[in-house]
């Protein structure tokens, strides 16, 4: 029998033995990795919006109505020559009305009410993304509020900057939260795997007499804790499969029209994979530090 | 073989286990160790089995210095020597067969090679109709002989047997005795260790006594 074969069957026949701490070990293992898989689900698509809204982020330039039509010519001109700015588009007072009054039908009555159009002309900005965008584009709103004609400036990258800070800090907080449940639970996989070892100390015993392979003798608890972790880490896979179903059930599309996206995802292949891969190497790891005990 | 230069063991502050031990033991030799309780007999056995290391002096197998070998070697080396001990230490969960094979199963070997040979050498002492007991069906002259199985089934150069008969009457002692002569017969060097001297008598072999770690006396005649 190889010294893998031998390993295998030996973790899981002390698996099997010791029933409840085993539990115990891939229910934490499980928490954690269900803590990080859950914030990688958030992670993939709170992304998804912030990209989509940063593609469409755009400066609004209002025209106050005494501007000119000079004034707008000039302004529109200065816009399509600054190196940051990736279109132009001039949106009359007219056009404007109609764009809220499609965009908001229910709200149609209001509008018509008011009798004088309250819309403002405005040139809608595409900014260019990439590095140094935020940077040129806050110089850009800066310069083009003191153009002549302008009445105010809006620029959504600032808030969506903000946004993505604070996403960035969440998925940190979240990082460090699962960073820490998983040494938790790999200190649960390295005491169930020292556990095993006890229960197993006459057979140790026998194999350093014999002069059994330092493989055969550390490895059952290696695969035992690469078990441990792997089970944990596929029940977590689970669990997160399990609530994502279920919500984007009761939510139906509210969620992804809310968010903008044409859809809510599911972890992508490669995080899954990732998922599977930090439970086998957290538990492998955990293992590994135990069966030192074997020595 | 077997030889020792100037070896000492201590414990804790000056308690000297063994002390400026000298000794050989020829290949194919069946030697007695024996002397009162805490002479040294067991201390030098885990020295030979590498449990311990010597706080001075040499160990000698087979032309190697035991303090020398690296984790591995000692682990290989180990595959070249049998045990034996008196609480016989085997595996209360497993066969008697299981027990057994169990040896030749941590080193890898072929599942047929370890069935051939493990009932080989269970026919060989005499437990062939017990292959499936549990330890604590056998008797104790029984168990012995379970663990005198496991010490041989690697085929070792050498056999240590630490008080081999301790818990048993003195047939069973004579029985598991005729064992060792056996092994003994077929070229394999055994040390025996023992306080036994009605079993050495009987025995017949060189003996080597310890006293307070040091060897001591006269050894006795070969018979």
């Amino acid at each position: 029998m190889t010294v893998v074969g031998y390993a295998f069957e030996e973790a899981w026949a002390s698996l099997r033995r010791s029933g409840r701490s085993a539990l115990v070990s891939i229910g934490t293992i499980a928490i954690a990795f269900a803590t990080l898989g859950g914030f990688l689900l958030v992670s993939v698509n709170v992304q998804g919006v912030l990209d989509k809204w940063l593609q469409a982020a755009e400066m609004s330039v209002y025209l106050h109505d005494g501007a000119t039509e000079s004034d707008r010519a000039a302004l529109e001109a200065f816009l399509k020559s600054k190196p940051s700015v990736a279109g132009v588009e001039y949106v009359t007072r007219e056009h404007a009305l109609e764009r809220f009054r499609a965009d908001f039908p229910e709200l149609r009555d209001v509008a018509s009410g008011l009798g004088e159009n309250p819309f403002p002309a405005a040139f809608e900005v595409r900014l260019q993304t990439g590095n140094g965008g935020d940077a040129a584009a806050d110089d850009l709103s800066r310069e083009v509020a003191d153009r002549p004609g302008v009445g105010d400036v809006r620029y959504d990258r600032r808030w969506l900057s903000r946004l993505v800070g604070m996403v960035t800090a969440a998925r940190v907080a979240g990082g460090l939260v699962a960073a820490i449940l998983m040494l938790g639970a790999a200190f649960t996989v390295a005491a169930v795997v020292r556990l095993s070892l006890y229960s197993r100390r006459d057979e140790l015993e026998i194999m350093q007499l014999v002069g059994a392979p330092f493989s055969y003798i550390r490895g059952p608890s290696i695969v035992e804790g690469l078990l441990l972790g792997g089970i944990g880490a596929f029940l977590a896979l689970i669990a997160i499969a399990v609530i994502y179903s279920s919500t984007s059930r009761w939510l139906g599309g509210d969620l992804a029209g809310l968010t903008g996206l044409t859809q809510v995802h599911f972890l992508g292949w490669f995080e899954i994979a990732v998922m599977l891969a930090g439970g086998v190497g957290v538990g492998a790891a955990a293992g590994v530090v135990a069966s030192k005990a074997a020595r | 073989m077997i030889e020792t230069h100037s070896v000492a063991k201590t414990y804790g502050r000056g308690m000297y286990a063994l002390r400026d031990l000298n000794l050989k033991i020829d290949k194919g030799e069946f030697v007695f160790l024996t002397g009162p309780s805490g002479a040294g007999k067991s201390t030098l056995l885990r020295l030979l089995l590498l449990e311990e290391q010597p706080s001075e002096g040499d160990v000698i197998v087979g032309g190697r210095n035991l303090s020398s070998l690296t984790r591995d070697e000692v682990q290989a080396y180990r595959r070249t020597v049998g045990f034996v001990f008196q609480d016989f230490k085997l595996i209360a969960s497993k066969s008697v067969f299981e027990n057994v094979s169990f040896a030749l199963r941590v080193l890898g070997q072929p599942i047929e090679q370890q069935r051939r040979r493990t009932y080989q050498v269970l026919k060989w002492v005499g437990l062939q109709h017990r292959l499936n007991a549990l330890p604590e069906e056998l008797s104790g002259g029984e168990q012995q002989r379970v663990a005198i199985a496991r010490a041989l089934v690697n085929e070792p150069h050498i056999v240590l047997a630490d008080e081999p008969t301790g818990n048993l009457d003195p047939d069973l002692s004579l029985e598991i005795m005729n064992l060792f002569r056996d092994i003994n017969a077929s070229g394999t060097t055994v040390l025996v260790a023992t306080h036994d001297r009605e079993l050495i008598k009987w025995v017949g072999r060189r003996v080597i006594q310890l006293e307070h770690g040091r060897m001591s006396g006269i050894p006795e005649p070969r018979s």
